[in-house]
C-alpha cells in the first residue's frame, strides 16, 4: 500500500533578507513535516518568523537554504510564475488584513481563483461557497461595504472555493473583534472538517492553536517545541 | 477560460475604480495625439485646398513658363492644340504716382500683363467690380491698370489717380482685390499691378534682356491631360526650356513648404508626447505601486505574471485609447475652429473637413507611445511577489523586467521613429531631431539621477528648511528625475528654439548692412550703362559700386550628358532646374574667392571658360576641365569649367553661379545688373535720382527686402515658439501629476511638522525651497542642453556662427524655477490648509 505523502515538508529551512541596515536571518533551519488533513498552529512571539514560515511553506516566498515540498512536489527551486501556477487549487491563503480586491465585488473575489483554473461554473462555485461561509445575500457587495468579519468570511470563501489541499491562515482572526473573531474561527474549523483540508495556522492565541491537533512554537527563526494537543492525541 | 478573457475580466473589474491615478496619463497622451492630429489634418486641409484649386492656382491646367522670351509661333501653334491658351507677362518695374503731369512718390511693383483670355479659371476681384478688360483697356494716351491697395497708399493715390511705368501713363481703374493666380507666381518684392498686354508694349519696358517672365497657360477639354501634356511637349520640344506646371502641382513651393512645417510641428507634437510619455511612465508606475497589494493578492492566488501583466496592460492602453479618442475628437475639430476665425485671412485655399488618414497615423502614435513607456513599469509590476502582504518590504524589488517586455517597449518606440522617417518629407532631419529628443531624454535623465545621488550624499545643512527641502528631493518615491527629465525637455526646446533665433536674426540684422549694398538695380540697359554709372558714383557716399552684365540661361548638359539625365545630389538640383542668372567677366571680380583652378588671362577670347560655384560642382560630380552646356535665348553654348569659386550667398553681394569668360557670350543681348552701398542718409536721394533718370530701371532696396524676409522670419519663429510651448504645457503636466502623486505625502509631512511646532508660513517656505531648487536645477540643465543643441543646429545647418542670448538664458533658467516654484506652491496648498486635528482623527 502506497503511503501518501505528508501535505508540507520542510527540511532545514532558512530564511535570510537583505535590508538596508545588512542581511537579516530570519529562519535558522526551520524543518517539519505535515500530514495532509493535518491541523498545526504556529505559535511563538512577534518577530519570531511565523508569517515567514508560512510565506515560505506557501511557496509565496523562495527559501534561501533547504528544501521546501508541498503535497509531494518540491518547490524549491520553482520560478515566480511555476508557483503562482502550483498554488492555483492547491493553496488557499486567508490574511490576517483580509486583502480582498476592492475593485470586485464578494462574488468576484471568491471567482477569481475558479476563473483561473479555468472553471466554466466559476461563479456558480463562488456563489455556493459564499452561501457556505453565510454570506449568499451579500455577493454584490464590495469589500468597502462589508464588515470586517464579512470581509474575513469572503476571504475564507475564496481561499477555500477551489478547494485546496492546504489552508494557509495567517492570524485570521487578529483584525477581528472576539466574537466576530470567533465566528470565524469556527468556520475555518468547519470548512476544514467538511473537506479534510490541511490547515496551517499562524497565530499568538494560545486558546485558537488549541483548536488544532499540533502546535509548534517559534523563536528566533528556529522551532523550540513541537507537541501534539489534546485534539491531536485523541 | 483562456489567458486573453481572464485578464481582460481582471481589467475590466480592475477599471471600476475609475480614472483616478490615470488623469496625468490621460493628459499627456490626449495633448500629443491632439497636437499631432490637429496639426496633420490642418496641413492636409491647406495641400487638398491646394490641390483642389489647382487650375484657379494656376490659372489654367498646365503652365509653361519660359524666361526672356515668347514661345515661337510653332511652339504655340502646340500649346493651342490642346486648348484655349492665355498669355502672361510677368516683369518688375517701377511705378511712379502723377501729379499735375509731374512723377512724385514711386514705388517697385510686380507687374503682370495679361490678355484678354485671362484668367481661364477663377475670377479677379475688382473693387468697384468692373469687368477686367475694361479696367485695362487703352483710350487714347492712357492705359486703365488695377492695383493693390498697398500701392495705392505708398504713392499717395486714390483710385481713379494716374501713375507711370516706363514710358505709359496708367489710370488706376480698380483696386486688385483678387489674383487667383497669386501664390503660384512666388515671392513678391513689390505690390502687385495688373495691366494689358497692349499697355505692357507701350511702357518700353520690353527690350531683349531684361528680366521678363512669359507664362502660357492652357485651359484643356477633359479628354487631354497633364501628363500627355507633358510627355509630348518633352518630345516635341525638348530643349525649348519649357518649366511645365500642371493642375495637381499648381504651387510646388507653397506645397513644399506647407510639408516642412507640418514635419517639423509633428516632430514637436512627438516630442510634447516623449515629454508626456515620461510623466505617464511615471503616473503608471505610481498607479502600480498603489495596486501593488492587489497585484500581490492576485499572485498569491495563483495569478502568474504573464496574467497580470496583461491585465494591467489591457487597462493601460484601454484608456491609451480612450485618450487618443479625446485626443482625436480634439485634433478633428481644431482645424474647423481655426476655420471659423481665421479662414477669410488665409491666403492660401484649404478644405477642411476630416482627414482619417491623418487622425489614424495620430492614433497609431498615441498607442505606441503608450505602449512604449508604460510596458517598462508594467514589466517591474509583473514581478510583485506575494510576500509584499506580510511586510513593508526589507529588499524592495529592484528590477527593470524581464527583456520580451523591454524589447516590446523598444519596438514600439523604434515604430514611432519609424513612422516619423516614413511620413517626414525630410527623414534626414526628423530622424537627426528625434535622436536629439532622445539623447535630451537620456542626458536630463543621467544628470537628474546623479544630482539626486549627489544630493543624498551632500553633508546635511545645518537650516532645518533646506535640511528638509533637499531631503523631499531625495526622499525614495520622490519625482525629481522625472519632472528634471521631462520639464527639463520642454525647456530645453524652448531655449534652442529662443537661441536659435537670435543666432538668425542676428545673421540677417547685423550681419548684412556692415557688407551688404543698400540698392540692387535691374535691367540696366546696354545704352544707357555709361549714364547710369555717372548718375550712381556721382554720389560722394557711394561705395563698392558694381555693375554687372545679367544673361539669363539654363544648364542643359553636364559633359555631353543631358542635365535631367545627369546623377545630380539633391541640394544641388535648384541649379538646373530653371533659368539661372549668368555673367561674363575677364577679371575676377572683388571678393572672389577661388578654390580649385586658375583664372583666366585678362585679354583671353578663345572658346568659352567656366568659373562654377564649387559646393555645386561637388552636387554634380564636375571637375575642372568638365564641360557644361548652357541654353542662352534659344542658343546653345557649351564652355569648359576652367576654376571652381566658393560662393557665399549670405553675404548679400552679388552672387553668380556661373561667370563666363568674355568673347561669345557678350554678344548676346544682355541688360547690367548694379548694386552699390551708400550712407543711409543718401539712400532715398539716390533712389529718387536714378529712378527719375531710368525709368525702365527697377530699384530695388535692400533694406526693404531684408525688412520682408524679416516680416516673414518672425512669423515663422512666432510659429515654432508656440509650438514649442506644447511641450512645456505637456512638462507642466508631469509636474502636476507628480505634485499631485505626492498629495498624500506633503500632508502627512505637514501635519507631523505642524503637531512639533512649525508654522504654516515656514512649512511653505520649505516647500518654496524645494520646488524652486527643482525649477532652477531644470532651467539651469535645460538652458546647457539647449545652448548645446542650438550651437550644434547653427553651425551644422546654418553655418553661420552662433549667438548667446542672456535674455532667452535667463528667460529659460527663472522661468523653468518660477513656473515650478508657483505650481509647487499651489500644489501643497492643500496640505498647508489642513487642520492637523482633521488629519490625526482620519488618517
Amino acid at each position: 500500500m502506497q503511503t501518501r505523502p505528508p501535505a508540507i515538508q520542510l527540511e532545514d529551512v532558512r530564511l535570510n533578507l537583505a535590508s538596508a541596515a545588512g542581511a537579516v536571518n530570519i529562519l535558522n533551519g526551520v524543518s517539519l513535516s505535515v500530514a495532509q488533513g493535518e491541523t498545526i498552529a504556529l505559535l511563538g512571539p512577534s518577530g519570531s518568523g511565523k508569517s515567514s514560515l508560512l510565506m515560505v511553506a506557501a511557496g509565496l516566498e523562495a527559501a534561501s537554504a533547504g528544501r521546501v515540498t508541498i503535497d509531494g512536489t518540491d518547490i524549491t527551486h520553482m520560478g515566480e510564475d511555476d508557483l503562482a501556477r502550483f498554488r492555483r487549487g492547491r493553496i488557499g491563503i486567508v490574511f490576517q488584513s483580509f486583502h480582498l480586491i476592492p475593485t470586485m465585488t464578494a462574488l468576484e473575489n471568491v471567482a477569481v481563483p475558479l476563473e483561473m483554473l479555468g472553471l466554466d461554473d466559476a461563479f456558480d462555485r463562488a456563489r455556493a461557497q459564499l452561501g457556505a461561509v453565510g454570506l449568499a445575500a451579500r455577493t454584490d457587495h464590495y469589500p468597502g461595504q462589508l464588515s470586517g468579519g464579512e470581509q474575513q468570511r469572503v476571504a475564507l470563501a475564496r481561499a477555500m472555493a477551489p478547494q485546496p489541499k492546504v489552508l494557509f491562515a495567517d492570524e485570521p482572526t487578529g483584525n477581528l473583534d472576539g466574537g466576530t473573531g470567533a465566528e470565524v474561527a469556527d468556520l475555518i474549523f468547519a470548512l476544514h472538517a467538511r473537506a479534510q483540508t490541511t490547515l496551517f495556522l499562524v497565530t499568538h492565541e494560545e486558546a485558537l492553536a488549541r483548536r488544532c491537533g499540533r502546535i509548534v512554537r517559534l523563536k528566533d527563526g528556529r522551532i523550540v517545541a513541537d507537541d501534539l494537543t489534546e485534539i491531536g492525541r485523541t | 477560460m483562456n489567458l486573453f478573457t481572464l485578464a481582460l475580466k481582471l481589467a475590466r473589474r480592475e477599471m471600476r475604480s475609475g480614472l483616478s491615478g490615470f488623469r496625468i496619463f490621460l493628459a499627456s497622451l490626449v495633448l500629443g495625439v491632439a497636437a499631432i492630429a490637429s496639426v496633420g489634418s490642418l496641413s492636409q486641409a491647406f495641400l487638398t485646398g491646394l490641390a483642389e484649386q489647382g487650375r484657379v492656382l494656376l490659372s489654367g491646367d498646365v503652365s509653361v513658363g519660359l524666361v526672356h522670351r515668347e514661345t515661337t509661333p510653332e511652339e504655340h501653334a502646340f500649346l493651342a492644340k490642346y486648348g484655349r491658351v492665355t498669355e502672361v507677362i510677368s516683369m518688375r518695374g517701377m511705378a511712379y504716382a502723377l501729379k499735375n503731369g509731374k512723377t512724385d512718390d514711386r514705388q517697385l511693383v510686380e507687374l503682370k500683363a495679361i490678355d484678354n483670355l485671362y484668367p481661364l479659371y477663377g475670377n479677379v476681384g475688382l473693387s468697384p467690380n468692373l469687368k477686367l478688360s475694361d479696367a485695362l483697356k487703352c483710350e487714347s494716351d492712357i492705359c486703365g491698370a488695377v492695383a493693390e491697395q498697398t500701392l495705392l497708399d505708398r504713392l499717395h493715390l486714390s483710385r481713379g489717380g494716374l501713375m507711370r511705368i516706363g514710358t505709359q501713363t496708367f489710370r488706376v481703374t480698380a483696386v486688385l482685390a483678387n489674383e487667383p493666380d497669386r501664390i503660384s507666381g512666388g515671392f513678391s518684392l513689390g505690390p502687385h499691378v495688373m495691366i494689358s498686354d497692349a499697355g505692357l508694349k507701350r511702357t518700353g519696358l520690353v527690350t531683349l534682356g531684361s528680366l521678363i517672365q512669359y507664362s502660357y497657360r492652357v485651359a484643356m477639354p477633359s479628354t487631354r491631360t497633364p501628363a500627355q501634356f507633358r510627355a509630348e511637349a518633352l518630345k516635341a520640344f525638348p530643349d525649348a526650356g519649357w518649366e511645365i506646371r500642371d493642375r495637381a502641382n499648381a504651387t510646388p513651393g507653397t506645397s513644399n513648404f506647407i510639408s516642412q512645417i507640418t514635419m517639423f510641428l509633428t516632430l514637436v507634437g512627438l516630442t510634447a508626447l516623449a515629454v508626456g510619455g515620461v510623466g505617464a511612465g511615471q503616473a503608471i508606475s505610481a498607479f502600480l505601486d498603489r495596486k501593488r497589494n492587489e497585484i500581490a493578492i492576485l499572485n498569491s492566488l495563483g495569478a502568474d505574471g504573464g496574467l497580470i501583466f496583461l491585465a494591467f496592460f489591457l487597462q493601460v492602453m484601454a484608456i491609451a485609447a480612450l485618450a487618443v479618442v479625446i485626443g482625436l475628437a480634439i485634433g478633428a475639430a481644431l482645424p474647423f475652429l481655426f476655420a471659423q476665425f481665421l479662414a477669410d485671412k488665409l491666403p492660401i485655399p484649404a478644405d477642411f473637413k476630416i482627414y482619417p488618414l491623418q487622425l489614424a497615423l495620430a492614433a497609431m502614435f498615441g498607442l505606441l507611445s503608450a505602449a512604449a513607456f508604460g510596458i517598462p513599469p508594467l514589466a517591474r509590476a509583473r514581478e510583485i511577489q506575494p510576500a509584499n502582504l506580510f511586510r513593508d518590504l526589507i529588499a524592495r524589488t529592484n528590477t527593470r523586467g524581464r527583456w520580451p517586455h523591454l524589447l516590446a517597449a523598444a519596438i514600439a518606440a523604434a515604430l514611432i521613429v519609424g513612422l516619423a522617417f516614413l511620413l517626414a518629407p525630410a527623414p534626414v532631419f526628423a530622424l537627426e531631431f528625434l535622436a536629439g529628443i532622445a539623447a535630451g531624454l537620456i542626458v536630463l535623465r543621467l544628470v537628474a539621477e546623479a544630482l539626486r545621488f549627489s544630493l543624498r550624499w551632500l553633508p546635511r545643512p545645518r537650516s532645518a528648511g533646506l535640511r528638509l527641502a533637499l531631503a523631499n528631493l531625495t526622499r525614495p518615491g520622490a519625482h525629481t528625475v522625472g519632472v528634471v527629465t521631462a520639464l527639463g525637455l520642454g525647456l530645453t526646446l524652448l531655449a534652442m528654439v529662443a537661441l536659435l533665433d537670435r543666432t538668425i536674426s542676428a545673421q540677417v540684422q547685423n550681419e548684412l548692412p556692415g557688407t551688404a549694398p543698400s540698392f540692387f538695380f535691374v535691367d540696366i540697359q546696354p545704352g544707357e550703362a555709361q549714364a547710369f554709372d555717372k548718375a550712381v558714383t556721382h554720389f560722394k557716399s557711394a561705395q563698392d559700386y558694381r555693375r554687372t552684365p545679367m544673361i539669363r540661361g539654363r544648364i542643359v548638359a553636364l559633359n555631353g550628358t543631358p542635365a535631367r539625365q545627369a546623377k545630380v545630389a539633391s541640394d544641388a538640383k535648384w541649379a538646373i532646374s530653371g533659368d539661372r542668372g549668368i555673367t561674363y567677366a575677364a577679371t575676377p571680380p572683388p571678393g572672389t574667392d577661388i578654390a580649385q583652378g586658375q583664372w583666366w588671362p585678362a585679354n583671353y577670347s578663345g572658346p568659352t571658360l567656366i568659373s562654377f560655384d564649387a559646393a555645386l560642382a561637388q552636387g554634380m560630380n564636375l571637375k575642372i576641365g568638365d564641360t557644361i552646356t548652357l541654353n542662352v535665348l534659344g542658343r546653345e553654348l557649351t564652355g569648359r569649367i576652367a576654376n571652381l569659386r566658393n560662393v557665399n550667398f549670405a553675404s548679400g553681394r552679388q552672387n553668380f553661379v556661373l561667370i563666363l569668360s568674355p568673347g561669345i557670350i557678350d554678344k548676346a543681348p544682355h541688360s547690367f545688373l548694379a548694386t552699390v552701398r551708400v550712407d543711409p542718409r543718401d539712400e532715398e536721394a539716390v533712389y529718387r535720382a536714378v529712378t527719375d533718370a531710368f525709368p525702365n530701371v527697377s530699384a530695388v532696396r535692400v533694406k526693404d527686402a531684408i525688412a520682408q524676409v524679416n516680416g516673414l522670419l518672425q512669423q515663422l519663429s512666432l510659429g515654432v515658439r508656440a509650438a514649442s510651448l506644447l511641450t512645456i504645457f505637456a512638462g507642466l503636466l508631469v509636474l502636476a501629476g507628480a505634485i499631485a502623486s505626492s498629495q498624500r505625502a506633503r500632508l502627512y509631512d505637514s501635519t507631523v511638522l505642524k503637531v512639533l511646532g512649525m508654522t504654516r508660513g515656514r512649512i511653505a517656505a520649505i516647500y518654496a525651497l524645494e520646488y524652486g531648487l527643482l525649477g532652477l536645477v531644470t532651467g539651469i540643465l535645460a538652458l546647457g542642453a539647449g545652448t548645446f543643441a542650438a550651437s550644434v543646429v547653427t553651425k551644422q545647418v546654418f553655418q553661420v556662427p552662433f549667438v548667446f542670448d542672456p535674455q532667452a538664458a535667463l528667460l529659460t533658467i527663472v522661468g523653468g524655477g518660477a513656473v515650478t516654484l508657483a505650481m509647487g506652491l499651489i500644489g501643497s496648498w492643500v496640505a498647508l490648509a489642513a487642520k492637523p486635528s482633521t488629519q490625526l482623527r482620519n488618517p
